[in-house]
């Protein structure tokens, strides 16, 4: 197949008056299907402009070229219609003749009357058909880029480009026009690429978001998939519960491109080694939830000090996509990640490509609920059977009135996290599939209460405090904690990519001693009080210690109307063995992942679990801190519905397995996966 | 996670800083008259950052003109302390869009003419010293000799932000100030204007287009329904605590209650269709 619209490998540089050159675009690549709406964000100057006038064919590539339906772009034609922000519309002429203009060159071949037709049908797509005596002269910025769009789809191209064309409105004005320029789109069906740097109007109106980088040497930073339904309109599309995830991802890569660029001079992260360690200056990712616990004891009460870790900076991230590309492009040293992500990254996911991670440490067990608003509540929803009798209910109601069934729209961290892991797993439990019956989508953890708030959606999965904040404010319940599902299952982990290992092994090692005897601190209760305060700063969680305490040191309260039940290991982060990064329990994530289609599992599990979870390293780092540093027995996992997980035959476990998707079964070579990144 | 600071809020006993009491605008044309605002009324409590939000055409500016004393209300009145509104005065300093710098003069020039025109009596060295604090306070002593064609658009507002609080007014008005600016510049100076406002305790009345800027900057935020006979829609209080960081206000699972709420309104209850 042909692609429609493909930008292969572009390079752009520019000569410089003194002899030496500007490279404005590096190695861009990315193919367009017909129809498609793809945005180009980026800061200014970073070379957006540039790659559309190369789509235009007013400007060559360096390097590289662009081929629309097998031909290559060498020059400007009728067939790639560009509207500029600054309108640039003849002030002499009506709105009609500036339009008439292009049609009459363009298609002379047609007869007069069908090209006048055509002008009054652009004019009337635009609603202008009643300003078409006017001049330019006369009308509003907004309506003056209306007259633009008109022109240019007048000729019928089969891609649109649109140079910021809402840049020089104002706010408000803007929005209505990208209203329009949405139904324009939606019934012309043109192929367009829009450059902005608005993220709104990215989010409205794309398929696709296309990230670059600053210049000098811009290349594509991101890909965001847009997956709200169309035809769109702004209200169901800002309160579609994947919105606010996704325009956080692009504020925060802004901000980041923003950083980089006030840097003067980027230098490559200095590496400073003293107290015979590598490395002694990291910059450690962190979310905010009770259980970054040990990353902020060993900062604060001087353990990674005591270590020779004497300059380690903990970095509070938006999400864990932000952490995953932290580490993935080396900003951080390390990270404390959701339990699967080590192996997701290392198998690659989500068509991101594959990179060796390990973790030599698990940091907390247990911590997470599942809360469901509170009208579930009124309805009687107070176990899982009953969310299966409502489930089945609602089915039979949709069928009966002939209506399409409304999923249950729940939301979970990551992937590749417990929660969204245990989710599936106590949905599928009870014969409910968490992808026919339910929506499961992706929401940063400090954005799950005020979704489930307007009704975005119907319940989520996620660590503490967020769901105590939502019994507290009287919005969702607990319809259960990860205690009723798997009591003792892992958590978060340190994660550190191999290569970082294999570089800084002293210095690995460091790291997990400081956070084991972290580990072991904050599981002595004694010390829980103090450890909320230092929880609750502005700097870790910035959060009321009322909604920290339940479940760390109080009694946990499920919302349910009944009692707070003292739950002594709802956080554990050290006792029964917790720190081991098992890689028992690690066979079980790869069993979920391949489940769920997330990850195909790995005919060669046992070597992957070797190199991603490092049972040496934990053991070495354990004894020299005075621990036991054995691996559990590999026994049978059992969760609370009985079925037994066998370590030893993964693949018939996923046979048996009544609800899974398609799962894939592939041999993984760790080595080559290394060698491609 | 919210902080709610219910004091502020609540004791109204007193007659506000800022009155605006049943203002009308009408304006007589040969086809009858045009109503511009119909009946607004706000109060202003002192020290109070306030954001007014409202399409093209919903009276904003007529509004502000009407607080600055640049022009005079149809019916109704603005009062400042219980004082009724007339004229311009020192102690409402505005600041619009277009920094209306004058281009043959210095930055440094630009604010010793309005010091001097405020404080005529002062000697020339006080006055050269409030200059200098006000340039230091938006960070552009360097910039002091260079002319307004020599800085860049956001180093032109530090300037006129600088020039209008140089003369110590009690109240603030800004005229959409940030919306020439690029996204980076702007939220410099959004930043920048915040610890102005907190150290100066000062009033601030802003006209804005970017729902953003205002639930990162007022305490409360007046949406305007659209024209002819525009009037206020709602006003949304804006929780947050003080001092604002940026990044954690994205966080904070009401800013996105919000910002909802407010494009609601200004994209669906009261949506602008802009006329042939």
């Amino acid at each position: 197949m042909i692609n429609f619209l493909e930008i292969d490998h572009v390079d752009r540089t520019f000569p410089l008056a003194n002899g030496g050159r500007y490279v404005a675009l590096k190695n861009i690549n990315l193919t367009i299907n017909q129809g498609e709406f793809i945005s180009l964000l980026g800061h200014s100057g970073c070379g957006k402009s540039t790659l559309l006038n190369i789509l235009a064919g007013l400007d060559r590539p360096t390097a590289g070229g662009i081929i629309l339906e097998g031909r290559e772009v060498r020059k400007p034609g009728p067939d790639r219609m560009v509207v500029f922000q600054n309108y640039s519309l003849l002030p002499w002429k009506t709105v009609r003749e500036n339009i008439a203009l292009g049609v009459d060159e363009v298609l002379s071949h047609l007869p007069k009357g069908e090209r006048r037709e055509i002008v009054t049908s652009s004019m009337k797509m635009v609603k202008l058909d009643r300003a078409a005596d006017k001049r330019p002269g006369e009308l509003s910025g907004g309506m003056k880029q209306r007259v633009a769009i008109a022109r240019a789809l007048a000729l019928r191209p089969k891609v649109l480009l649109l140079d910021e064309p809402f840049g020089a409105l104002d706010a408000l004005t803007r929005g209505s026009l990208q209203e329009q320029l949405m139904q324009i789109c939606q019934e012309s069906g043109v192929t367009c690429v829009m450059v902005t740097h608005d993220a709104d109007e990215a989010l409205l109106l794309s398929d696709r978001i296309v990230l670059l980088t600053n210049g000098p040497a811009a290349h594509v930073g991101q890909i965001l998939t847009v997956p709200f339904p169309r035809p769109r309109n702004r209200h169901d599309v800002i309160n579609h519960p994947r919105y606010y995830a996704l325009r956080g991802e692009i504020i925060y890569f802004l901000e980041q491109q923003k950083l980089a660029k006030k840097r003067p001079v980027r230098q490559a992260p200095a590496i400073i080694a003293a107290n015979g360690l590598e490395k002694v200056n990291l910059d450690l990712g962190f979310i905010p939830l009770t259980d970054c616990a040990p990353l902020v004891v060993a900062k604060e009460k001087g353990l990674f000090e005591r270590h020779g870790l004497t300059q380690v900076n903990l970095s509070r991230e938006p999400s864990w996509n932000a952490i995953a590309a932290g580490l993935r492009e080396q900003r951080l040293d390390g990270a404390q990640v959701v339990a699967g992500l080590p192996l997701a990254m290392t198998l690659g996911y989500n068509d991101k490509p594959p990179i060796p991670i390990v973790t030599a440490l698990t940091l907390s067990r247990n911590g997470n609920a599942i809360t469901l608003g509170q009208k579930y509540l009124e309805m009687g929803v107070r176990s899982l059977l009953d969310l299966k009798a409502l489930i089945d209910a609602n089915r039979t109601d949709a069928h009966t009135n002939g209506q399409p069934y409304q999923p249950l729209k729940l939301a979970t961290v990551h992937p590749a996290s417990m929660h969204n892991l245990m989710l599936r797993y106590w949905l599928a439990s009870a014969g409910i599939d968490p992808d026919y019956d339910a929506e499961i989508s992706i929401v940063p953890p400090p954005q799950m209460v005020s979704n489930l708030r307007s009704g975005n959606i119907d319940g989520y999965c996620v660590g503490e405090p967020w769901n105590t904040v939502a019994v507290q404010e009287n919005i969702g319940y607990a319809i259960a904690t990860d205690l009723d599902i798997w009591p003792g299952h892992t958590e978060k982990v340190m994660a550190v990519r191999e290569d970082w290992a294999t570089q800084y092994p002293q210095t690995h090692l460091a790291l997990v001693k400081a956070l084991l005897e972290a580990c072991n601190y904050c599981d002595d209760r004694r010390n829980r009080d103090e450890i909320v305060e230092l929880l609750s700063r502005p700097e870790y969680l910035g959060i009321e210690p009322q909604y920290i305490r339940p479940g760390f040191i109080d009694a946990y309260d499920r919302g349910m109307g009944k009692e707070p039940e003292t739950l002594l290991k709802f956080n554990t982060f050290s006792v029964n063995q917790a720190n081991c990064p098992d890689r028992v329990e690690a066979l079980w994530i790869l069993a979920q992942m391949a489940r769920w289609d997330i990850t195909p599992f790995p005919r060669n599990w046992i070597t992957v679990l070797d190199r991603v979870r490092r049972v040496d390293v934990y053991s070495e780092a354990a004894e020299q801190v005075g621990f036991a540093g054995l691996e559990p027995n590999r026994n049978a996992i059992q969760l609370f519905d009985g079925s037994l997980f066998d370590p030893d035959d993964p693949i018939a476990y996923l046979e048996k397995l009544a609800i899974k998707r398609d799962i894939h079964i592939e041999k993984i070579d760790i080595d080559a996966l290394a060698l491609l990144t | 996670m919210q902080m709610l600071n219910l004091s502020k809020t609540q004791t109204q006993t007193t007659e506000a800083f800022l009155t605006i009491d049943r203002v009308s605008k009408v304006y007589p044309t040969p086809k009858g008259d045009f109503v511009v605002l119909d009946q607004v009324s706000l109060a202003v409590q002192e020290g109070e950052f306030i954001c007014v939000i409202g399409h093209s055409g919903c009276g904003k500016s007529t509004l502000l003109n009407m607080v600055s004393g640049l022009s005079q209300p149809t019916t109704g009145q603005v009062r400042l302390r219980e004082q009724v509104i007339t004229k311009p005065g020192p102690d409402r300093m505005v600041v619009f869009q277009n920094y209306s710098l004058l281009p043959w003069k210095t930055v440094f020039e630009n604010i010793y003419l309005a010091v001097d025109s405020v404080f005529p009596h002062k000697s020339r060295k006080s006055k050269n010293a409030i200059v200098e604090e006000h340039l230091e306070l938006v960070g552009l002593t360097e910039a002091a000799k260079k002319k307004p064609t020599q800085i860049s658009g956001g180093m032109k507002q530090r300037v006129a932000i600088a020039r209008a609080l140089a003369t110590c007014p009690e109240m603030l008005i800004l005229d959409e100030p940030f919306g020439a600016l690029d996204p980076i510049t702007r939220e410099e100076l959004q930043e920048q204007l915040l610890e102005i406002w907190r150290q100066h305790q000062i009033t601030v009345l802003m006209i804005t287009h970017d729902i953003d800027e205002a639930l990162f900057l007022s305490d409360r935020l007046v949406m305007m329904t659209n024209g002819p006979a525009a009037h206020i829609g709602e006003i949304m209080d804006i929780p947050f605590p003080r001092p604002r960081v940026r990044s954690r206000l994205m966080e904070d699972p009401h800013y996105y209650e919000l910002r909802n709420e407010a494009l609601d309104f200004l994209y669906r209850r009261f949506a602008h269709e802009e006329e042939v």
